[in-house]
């Protein structure tokens, strides 16, 4: 056979031959190299620190991470940033100062003005820390002690989509691995028996926008790190459950005859892939038995099903999931990411808010006082926020009953809980109008880094090479923020 | 004939290059290089590998009893002067010299007279007489030492020592600021360049007095002024700046280290402060002492070593061992419940019990030999044994755990019996108890006598009715 063909065809039977043919040409050429340039050899420190995979840098804080996504961007200004100056100025445009050149979107760069808008909610203190959390939350802020707020998110991008898949892959364009991916592949799992990365869906009344599995895709690193989908309902994996007259012993049989053959296949081609599609199938076996195990929530006590609420019984409902999160990271399930639509409101916000904060409110508060009663706060981080913030003046028709925010993306609110952040504090702050960033700003690559560090892992030592160079999750940027940690 | 005339130029260039050499050597302190010469010592890196090699050969052939062809010898010869001419104007360079560079100068010349005594030899009838091999084996050895001072000149002191050796020493109680903090940071970052045998920019940094004193551009640490100096805004320079330092390709101080070293300045860059003269809220003080935390890791660094495979062998689907950090001995457990439970998954962790720090059976159907198992990991930091059906007396076995801080027993079987062997666990920081046999009262005098101990004793019941009050969305509602 032509080598040349037989190479291409399996590129791991390159034989002696081969290598010989072309070790004279390498060698020759790295020799030159090191005389060149006297370093080439010479370890980088980085590289000298690289570590392996599956397990943590260092010591962790959080194992694994819960990720509250309200997808839609929730106004900050009816969360937890309280600015009164926006009531005294209310209606009054926003100064060219403050504004300084921010891009607007195309739904509302028509605008002839931009009339401020303060709150539609109520704002109060709470807490010992005394956090200012909008009446529309009553659980969260009961507990505001445990939770940090973070009010000086920022980011580049405008839109949901760039938005969103900046904040989940650490890029605005689509195709790089989600965060829970990277997640998968430095710390691998902590349960063989279920994936190391979860989805799980809801969505509210109000405006929403689209979600995509490009969200939770393991871009270019093995698909094995890809975010499963768990749907709501009798399947909650699609293609788990064996067909009608399958026996498990049956589907036993079946998988040790593939899985013989599959191993020759490796004896003779040498690829890794095979022998790691060999382990998908005895996992996805054995899911079978696990999956069904942790979504059945029968056995939950009433005390449990009235603190997320009562709609926690109600499959695909928010509640339900922060409740299945729990259940999944009682499971070892490293990253568990839910998202929870409807938050876009470019209009009727004050109804459409206090809908989707009645959504979310309580079950994001039951879920943090769960995992605290059960001691899982000290290793499990929660993370609570959407994609931008929203801006402090009206979009279309100023009307303090019924009015609009447009996408903002120099400023935004978020929480965290557990996991190694420091409870009971208010992070950053914003100028009076809410509009920049005046204190501690923390961009998405910051948030990233930060969230890595809790699970151990140093961001810019988590690489993984692809055409021709190593991607991290924060690319070139990000520093871990030391003020948020305990 | 030919041969014989060029033989003879060889012969005179030789000589002729010996005698330079030699000059150089006896002369060296009354040179001062032009430029250009200069400039030629820059390309001692590039030649230097043919003698290496060249040498090799010769001596191999020779001691090996075969025929060292005159081209072979004569362009050995040649290279090997060469390269100790170019080395020796590259090492004008630098105005002090270290023991490493002396050496490599010394040895070099040397094999460079040593290659000319053997042309000689072999010219003159004693091509393989003993005197000839004495010599090849000499300068074998020679060759192998200037090769590795010089390698150890351009790579760092400790570039061929054995990795994992290097010992980190700890940061004192109250260091000097000088010795301790900022010179330990020097020598991670800066000495490698700035020391006795490389010099860059004639700016030594291996003691205090070279340090204040400069390099060529003089004094570039004005105590007092960080803003003024030119160690800081060299080190604040954006990584691409040519004047960058460390340049591209180094490791550059982090913030944290610029910020110390900027403080340090600032406070007049003395060689004799200590912590303990700073006020407590100096910045310096609050940087040093994030420095000195001790690595969580440190406390397990004694743990007795284990090897991936054994935590390969005892690991199973339903059973996940893995260590705490990458480089640490110390182990985290958890298990899962298995479709069929066995016991032995378990007893068998005997082998690691040491190593166990971290260990989750929540959920599991555990009796008296697990918890005899769970007894016997006296490093137990964290224990899950929550939704178990262990009773006051099994959980009496632990009471010999002496590092355990974190225990959960919610939702077990325990009463009040076990109260006074969770009290009597000194190391104990949290507990987590409800839904048990427990009894309140029992609680509350727990509390008492301990109250350096956090007890979650579940969700508070004014929270609780707070949240059974305002539920969300209707049920009815919501499945319409």
């Amino acid at each position: 056979m032509d080598k040349d063909k037989l190479k291409q065809e399996n590129p791991l039977k390159v034989n002696r031959r081969h290598f010989f043919s072309q070790l004279s040409v390498g060698i020759g050429s790295l020799a030159l190299g090191s005389l060149l340039i006297p370093d080439l050899f010479k370890q980088s420190s980085q590289e000298m620190a690289s570590r392996p995979l599956g397990i943590p840098h260092f010591a962790p804080k959080a194992k694994r991470i819960i990720y509250l996504f309200q997808a839609g961007a929730p106004s900050q200004l009816e969360t937890f940033d309280y600015k009164p100056t926006l009531e005294k100025r209310m209606g009054e445009d926003l100064p060219d100062s403050i504004r300084n050149g921010q891009r607007l979107t195309g739904m509302t760069s028509g605008q002839e003005s931009f009339p401020l808008m303060p709150s539609a909610a109520k704002f109060k203190q709470y807490g010992n820390s005394g956090a200012w959390v909008s009446d529309f939350f009553p659980h969260i802020a009961k507990i505001a002690d445990d939770i940090c707020i973070i009010r000086s998110m920022h980011t580049e991008a405008i839109n949901h989509d760039p938005a969103i898949t900046f904040f989940q892959t650490g890029s605005q364009q689509s195709g790089r691995p989600s965060m829970g991916s990277w997640m998968s592949y430095g710390l691998g799992s902590e349960n063989k028996n279920l994936p190391s990365f979860v989805v799980l869906t809801s969505r509210g009344k109000g405006n929403s926008q689209g979600l995509y599995s490009k969200l939770w895709s393991s871009g270019f690193l093995d698909s094995k790190h890809q975010g499963v989908l768990l749907r709501a309902g009798k399947n909650p994996v699609l293609y788990l459950n064996d067909p009608e007259g399958i026996s498990r012993s049956d589907k036993r049989h079946l998988l040790d005859q593939v899985s013989s053959l599959n191993k020759l296949h490796h004896v003779e081609t040498g690829d890794d892939e095979i022998e790691s599609r060999i382990a998908q199938y005895e996992m996805a076996y054995r899911m079978q038995m696990s999956v069904p195990d942790v979504m059945d929530i029968s056995k939950e006590s009433a005390a449990t099903i009235q603190l997320y609420g009562e709609d926690c019984q109600v499959p695909g409902t928010y509640a339900a999931n922060c409740l299945q999160a729990r259940r999944l990271a009682e499971n070892g399930v490293r990253f568990i990411q839910l998202y929870h639509q409807g938050w876009d409101q470019h209009g009727n916000l004050p109804n459409e808010m206090a809908g989707q904060a009645k959504d979310v409110d309580k079950a994001s508060a039951a879920l943090v006082l769960d995992l605290k009663q059960r001691g899982m706060l000290e290793d499990t981080l929660v993370i609570w926020g959407g994609e931008f913030g929203r801006s402090n003046y009206c979009q279309g028709k100023f009307d303090p009953a019924n009015y609009g925010r447009d996408h903002h993306p120099r400023a935004f609110s978020i929480w965290m809980a557990g996991g190694g952040i420091k409870p009971g504090i208010t992070y950053g702050e914003t100028d009076e109008f809410g509009y920049n960033i005046i204190n501690n700003p923390v961009h998405i690559n910051d948030f990233h880094a930060t969230l890595m560090h809790s699970m151990g892992l140093n961001h810019e030592q988590l690489t993984y090479k692809y055409q021709g160079r190593r991607f991290r999750l924060t690319d070139v940027a990000g520093n871990v923020v030391k003020d948020l940690l305990a | 004939m030919t041969t014989t005339s060029r033989k003879r130029w060889v012969d005179y260039l030789i000589l002729g290059l010996l005698i330079f050499l030699c000059f150089c050597l006896l002369f060296e302190s009354h040179i001062s290089p032009p430029a250009l010469i200069s400039w030629l010592g820059h390309w001692h890196p590039v030649v230097l590998h043919f003698p290496i090699v060249l040498v090799i050969i010769a001596v191999v052939l020779l001691l090996s009893g075969k025929k060292v062809s005159y081209v072979l010898l004569s362009i050995s010869c040649l290279a090997a002067l060469i390269t100790a001419i170019s080395g020796f104007f590259l090492g004008l360079g630098s105005d002090e010299k270290g023991d490493l560079l002396f050496w490599h100068q010394l040895l070099g010349a040397a094999v460079a007279i040593g290659m000319s005594i053997w042309y000689w030899l072999a010219n003159n009838g004693y091509a393989k007489s003993t005197v000839t091999k004495g010599l090849g084996l000499v300068l074998l050895l020679m060759i192998g030492f200037t090769g590795h001072y010089g390698g150890m000149i351009t790579h760092g002191q400790n570039f061929l020592a054995l990795p994992g050796g290097t010992k980190t020493d700890i940061i004192p109680d109250n260091p000097l600021i000088y010795e301790h903090i900022v010179g330990r940071i020097l020598d991670a970052k800066c000495v490698k360049c700035h020391n006795p045998n490389k010099t860059k920019g004639e700016f030594l940094m291996t003691s205090f007095e070279a340090l204040l004193k400069g390099g060529e551009s003089g004094a570039n640490i004005i105590p007092g002024g960080p803003d003024e100096s030119e160690f800081i805004s060299r080190l604040e320079l954006p990584i691409e700046d040519e004047d960058h330092m460390p340049p591209e390709g180094e490791t550059p101080l982090d913030a944290g280290e610029i910020e110390i070293m900027k403080r340090w300045i600032a406070l007049g860059a003395s060689d004799t402060l200590r912590l303990n003269h700073l006020e407590s809220k100096d910045p310096l003080a609050i940087l040093i002492k994030e420095m000195m935390v001790p690595d969580p890791l440190e406390k397990w660094a004694q743990l007795p070593g284990v090897q991936d495979s054994t935590l390969t062998r005892l690991a199973s689907d339903y059973l996940t061992i893995t260590r705490i950090a990458a480089s640490s001995n110390a182990l985290r457990i958890a298990m899962y419940k298995p479709p069929k439970y066995d016991i032995t998954t378990l007893t068998r962790l005997k082998v690691i019990s040491e190593n166990i720090v971290e260990l989750d059976l929540s959920g599991l159907p555990i009796g008296k030999d697990e918890m005899h198992m769970i007894a016997g990991c006296k490093n137990l930091e964290w224990l899950e044994i929550n939704n178990t059906p262990i009773t006051d007396n099994d959980l009496d076995t632990l009471k010999v755990l002496s590092n355990l801080k974190l225990l959960k027993v919610f939702e077990t079987d325990i009463a009040d019996n076990s109260l006074d062997i969770l009290k009597n666990i000194k190391s104990l920081e949290q507990l987590y108890i409800w839904e048990t046999s427990v009894t309140e009262p029992g609680i509350l005098q727990l509390k008492k006598d301990r109250p350096d101990l956090e007890i979650f004793s579940g969700i508070n019941s004014e929270l609780k009715t707070f949240f059974a009050e305002n539920d969300t969305l209707a049920i009815k509602e919501k499945t319409k």
